[in-house]
């Protein structure tokens, strides 16, 4: 189903098909997508830099604002160095290919978004997939792997090892454990790439991510890598990690190195949602609340059920039962989808591309929860989803 | 043939002759459509430091400008050092440059694998020797040819000045087959008990 868009930015308030919903689709979880202090900076570097950078980051395209952001957010991650993609999808899949070659293994969780699958693709690596959040299945994958190793010492001298991990699942809405991770990365010497698009600026008493949540220490993850699309309301990625590591990126990163800079204005509006975090470190605090409180709404439906963590901002409305064919789910979810569209909720179906996902997941509403979402609106959000829940589904 | 013999013409004019001037390419024909050295494809052309769009530059350094002169220059220059130690007799000198020729080509072209450089490929050429990864893995080009004819060349050389006597004869054919044998294209490859596989 195709929703007119209209040429106003998705954030709180969004008009669909001619209705004045509220935003529960949008990545915008800190809400800073309208706000006037991001577009005042935006405004201020177009007026100073124009709009593109026409150039890659190493041919003319590397502005001050792109050192500056780099460096903020090495600051605000407390690590060594940080790098800039200009495009979220392109981060994690041009950073995986960057270490990871022919003959080396890569362990995934089996819910691994899009873009780290297309990471993996272009890495030719040999995957080795273990079910979603199950250390048990990754640690029984790891210890094949060092019988293989033992049998065969050359070659296991030579191949490199990665486990990459999402910080918060966008196919599943969970977090990952990270403690166990860690422990197991020691133990079988393998790498930890962590993909923290979603819970950068949403977990940890900072923002910081799914590191501070666990009060992990950074140097323990080699690589970090998020997108600036969703808590930094700008457009872009970035990882962060020791020099040592994101360096090599500046020469192997195929986005960083063969696309034109992050635009200056993105790189400003994302210094100043980097300010806007700082100065506020309680709308985390808020967020988690929120979360919690629509998490705890919504669980009585019939019919539908909730899958995901309970602090998390993005979360599915699966069906509890299926009707046995995904296309008449799919209907099903879309017609709850616009009944609620019709009542002033916005909610839109998880889409994927479903003939190039590996495992793909089931159909489900993905419901997004933001900071700007008054405790009235997310009460109105589940009583409308209940009741459009309970004339749909029976 | 051209590369050959470096005692004709003068240098100058077959440097000029040699590499890059031609437009036609020989890989991928095994008869000998290349009388002349020169038959290079355009990689004779590629001067160091430019752009360029090959993914793996090693492919290209046997065929590139100048490089077989070189080649033939420094086993001239092997020779006339070992010639100029005084105790070494003419037939000593000349197994001795044959066996270190040799030697140094099973180093350089059939034991160290990889690359010096990061290449685009994502580790394609990780585990191939120089050799294999001449020209993509193409055989019968002209460098292999002219690879594989050097060594016999030197043999041919060192059997005729140690008079054929019998040990310098055992010697010298170990070594050629040592360097001949990993040239062929049913060898491209091949591991013999996994040694250096990885």
């Amino acid at each position: 189903m195709f929703f007119s868009p209209s040429l106003v930015p998705p954030s709180h308030n969004i008009v669909v098909n001619g209705k004045e919903c509220i935003n529960f689709a949008s990545f915008n979880f800190l809400g800073l997508l309208d706000n006037p202090r991001l577009k005042a900076a935006a405004l201020a570097s177009l007026k100073k830099c124009g709009v593109g950078t026409c150039g890659p980051r190493g041919f003319y395209g590397t502005f001050d604002v792109h050192l500056d952001l780099e460096d903020r957010l090495a600051k605000f991650m407390k690590t060594e160095e940080a790098i800039i993609y200009s495009y979220g999808f392109a981060t994690i899949a041009s950073a995986i290919p960057a270490y990871s070659k022919r003959g080396d293994i890569v362990f995934v969780d089996k819910a691994a978004c899009f873009a780290i699958q297309k990471g993996l693709q272009a890495s030719r690596s040999d995957i080795k997939l273990f079910n979603h959040n199950d250390m048990d299945d990754l640690q029984r994958l790891l210890k094949e792997q060092e019988i293989e190793d033992q049998k065969n010492p050359r070659k296991a001298r030579v191949t490199r090892r990665f486990i990459v991990v999402e910080g918060l699942y966008m196919n599943t809405g969970t977090i990952c454990p990270l403690p166990e991770l860690v422990k197991l990365k020691y133990r079988y010497k393998a790498r930890i790439f962590l993909e923290e698009s979603l819970s950068f600026g949403v977990l940890g008493e900072h923002g910081r991510g799914v590191t501070e949540h666990f009060g992990i220490d950074i140097d323990d993850i080699d690589l970090i890598s998020a997108n600036m699309e969703n808590s930094l309301a700008s457009i872009g990625g970035f990882c962060c990690g020791r020099s040592f590591v994101i360096d090599h990126q500046r020469l192997s990163g195929q986005g960083y190195c063969f696309s034109a800079s992050l635009p200056p204005l993105l790189a400003a509006a994302a210094i100043e949602a980097l300010n806007i975090m700082e100065e506020n470190p309680g709308i985390f605090a808020v967020l988690k609340e929120k979360c919690k409180r629509i998490h705890k709404a919504l669980q009585g439906i019939s019919g539908l059920k909730v899958v995901g963590e309970s602090i998390s901002p993005a979360f599915h409305l699966q069906l509890e039962e299926s009707t046995g064919c995904r296309e008449r789910d799919v209907k099903l979810l879309q017609e709850i989808v616009t009944q609620c569209m019709d009542r002033g909720i916005a909610l839109t179906l998880a889409r994927y591309l479903e003939k190039e996902e590996k495992y793909l997941p089931p159909p489900s509403i993905r419901v997004v929860v933001t900071v700007e979402q008054t405790e009235e609106e997310l009460e109105k959000a589940a009583t409308t989803i209940s009741k459009v829940a309970q004339t749909v589904l029976l | 043939m051209g590369g050959g013999d470096a005692d004709s013409a003068s240098p100058i004019g077959r440097a000029q002759m040699g590499r890059g001037r031609c437009f036609l390419e020989t890989a991928g024909v095994e008869a000998s459509a290349a009388p002349q050295a020169g038959r290079a494809s355009e990689a004779g052309r590629m001067n160091v430091g430019v752009a360029h769009s090959e993914v793996n530059p090693n492919t290209r350094v046997m065929n590139s400008r100048g490089i077989w002169l070189a080649y033939i220059i420094l086993v001239g220059l092997l020779h006339v050092v070992l010639l100029s130690i005084p105790f070494f007799s003419i037939p000593v000198v000349w197994t001795l440059t044959n066996v270190i020729h040799n030697l140094a080509m099973y180093v350089f072209l059939h034991t160290v694998k990889g690359t010096p450089f990061e290449t685009p490929d994502q580790g394609k050429a990780r585990l191939l020797t120089h050799w294999e990864q001449m020209d993509y893995g193409l055989q019968f080009t002209s460098s292999r040819k002219f690879l594989s004819i050097s060594p016999i060349v030197l043999y041919l050389l060192a059997s005729f000045y140690t008079k054929y006597d019998a040990a310098h004869f055992l010697i010298n054919t170990a070594s050629l087959l040592s360097v001949l044998l990993p040239k062929l294209p049913q060898f491209h490859g091949v591991r013999l008990f996994g040694i250096n596989k990885y």
